[in-house]
């Protein structure tokens, strides 16, 4: 039976033929890329819509997308040849992401890093912190974060304090935020509440080293209290009497205080007549930390 | 008429697995399920929320793209190649002949999404993750292409097997945006149409029964009664849609 196929020669030259053609498809295709790139074009961003639209397009696979678009996110912003990168950046983690997927927790802490260190915005991580503590309110991770951009980048202890003392509200929370918590009172300059906060860490601390480290602080914002009620028992008394005292004692003599704090060691504090300074018998342990 | 059945179903899931279509589509799944593991390098954070985020991904489109290829063809095909008088003239009833034919798809799905499941669980011990919940997924995501099947017979016994395909993914697709009747609805003045709504959120096929692929990736836990109602669901919901593929082929005309 004779066979139908086509010569050999034929089905070689239509194969040389194809690989022809692909080439030049590939070539104008790059001279199409390069003449795009030198017309001022709209921004590659500029028609994503939101996650509330996508959302409907993704036929419940919200978290595959989410991881799609979380991906190349990562790779977009991790690019620094682009100029305008950060332009629609709100957009892409706190409207597309966090409303594809509102229980994944990676976008929030990455894209509230690169809008802190990158962007240099931390005001937009917070947005993106607050609709993620929102969201999720069982995950302390993300008020922990948002209370670090507070601390770190805006300075804002008492702000801060705040979000720490929502991360301590989720079971679970890391012990080391309590700390945080504590000295946000002291950078904010409520030393009072700074050591009732490590005081009760140091007495429900059961590990040694934070312990130690509780007790450092505790030190340390005694004496500074201490010092600063005796400074204002000091003053309240040359008001009144129109003179220093000559001694502490004489403050409870004359009923300005009604006893003298005794320092971290339970001793006196000590005190000169003539410049009315109260100092400290010892040293501080955390000076120059 | 269980006998009859059975061998029916036997043999559909014979002719099934011959079908190329079928080894392509494992492929695919089995491919894209292996590419998570690679995409999760590309990552900051968790790569486990990757990796079951594409697992069961895969599994659903690909378990969906089974029910639909292969089940528009189980009755149409018969009908164009004219087998189906070959079988029809043996004492059997038309009903046994559907519900065998949908026998048969429920066992070629069973093994695909078995094999499915076992590769996504190997490549997830292989990074030491194993979590029960994703079972209880799979199972729900087995009923759900069960249901598609159902879906993809009444369409075959209907139509040709191009317009079932568009049918059955169109329903597939509306099974997956029910909850948006609650937003359509809240827009719509007029009482109708608010009732028209209603009526439609009843009567299409709620495919979010049986979808609960992200409180699984998130570790969430799973309401009480989840899979016991979407087992229902698939048995009242899956014999109505059954009865009327049997009612249409009762009444077809083969010539």
């Amino acid at each position: 039976m004779r066979r139908l196929s086509p010569p050999r020669s034929g089905r070689r030259g239509l194969a040389l033929a194809a690989i022809a053609c692909l080439l030049l498809a590939a070539l104008v295709q790059g001279r199409i890329e390069a003449r795009a790139a030198s017309r001022p074009g709209v921004h590659p961003l500029l028609y994503l819509p939101s996650g509330k639209y996508l959302r409907v397009a993704a036929l419940g696979f919200d978290g595959i997308l989410a991881d799609a678009i979380y991906l190349w996110s990562i790779q977009y912003y991790g690019n620094f040849q682009i100029a305008d990168r950060y332009r629609y950046l709100e957009q892409i983690y706190t409207q597309v992401i966090a409303e594809l997927d509102p229980r994944y927790l990676d976008p929030y802490l990455t894209g509230a890093l690169i809008m802190t260190v990158e962007a240099r915005d931390p005001e937009m991580a917070l947005r993106l912190l607050d609709k993620g503590i929102v969201k999720n309110p069982d995950a302390w991770i993300l008020a922990f974060e948002a209370g670090f951009v507070c601390y770190d980048n805006l300075k804002d202890y008492a702000r801060a304090a705040l979000y720490f003392d929502k991360a301590l509200q989720v079971p679970g929370c890391h012990p080391t935020v309590r700390h945080l918590y504590a000295e946000m009172y002291n950078r904010a300059g409520d030393k009072r509440a700074s050591l009732r906060e490590w005081t009760e860490i140091y007495e429900t601390a059961t590990d040694p080293y934070v312990r130690t480290a509780a007790w450092n602080h505790v030190h340390d914002l005694k004496v500074q209290v201490d010092q600063a009620d005796l400074g204002s028992a000091l003053d309240r008394f040359s008001k009144r009497e129109g003179r220093r005292p000559r001694h502490l004692r004489e403050l409870v003599s004359l009923g300005v205080v009604p006893e003298l704090p005794r320092d971290p060691e339970d001793r006196d504090y000590r005190y000169d007549p003539v410049t009315g300074e109260v100092s400290y018998r010892g040293r501080l342990i955390l000076v120059g930390f | 008429m269980l006998p009859r059945i059975a061998v029916i179903a036997l043999n559909t899931f014979r002719e099934a697995i011959r079908n190329r279509v079928l080894y392509l589509l494992l492929i695919f799944a089995v491919a894209m399920i292996s590419f998570a593991q690679i995409l999760s390098l590309l990552t900051v954070g968790s790569e486990e929320k990757i990796i079951k985020d594409f697992g069961l991904a895969s599994i659903d489109i690909f378990g969906v793209l089974t029910s639909v290829f292969i089940g528009i063809g189980l009755v149409s095909r018969e009908i164009e190649r004219r087998t189906v008088y070959t079988l029809l003239a043996k004492p059997i009833h038309r009903f046994e002949f559907v519900l065998g034919k949908f026998g048969g798809l429920t066992i070629t799905l069973l093994v695909n999404t078995t094999v499915m499941a076992l590769w996504f669980f190997l490549i997830l011990a292989l990074k030491g993750i194993f979590d029960p919940n994703l079972i209880v997924a799979v199972f729900l995501l087995y009923l759900q292409f069960l249901l598609i099947t159902a879906l993809a017979v009444l369409f075959s016994c209907l139509s040709s097997p191009i317009l079932s395909s568009i049918m059955t993914l169109a329903l597939y697709v509306i099974g997956h945006l029910l909850w948006s009747f609650d937003l359509l609805k809240a827009k719509i003045v007029s009482p109708a149409g608010r009732v028209l709504c209603d009526v439609l959120y009843y009567v299409l096929p709620n495919l979010g029964n049986f979808d609960i692929k992200g409180p699984v990736v998130h570790g969430l836990p799973i309401g009480p009664g989840v899979v016991g109602a979407a087992l229902l669901y698939l048995l009242l919901y899956g014999s109505a849609v059954l009865a009327g593929a049997c009612a249409i082929f009762q009444g077809k005309e083969l010539q």
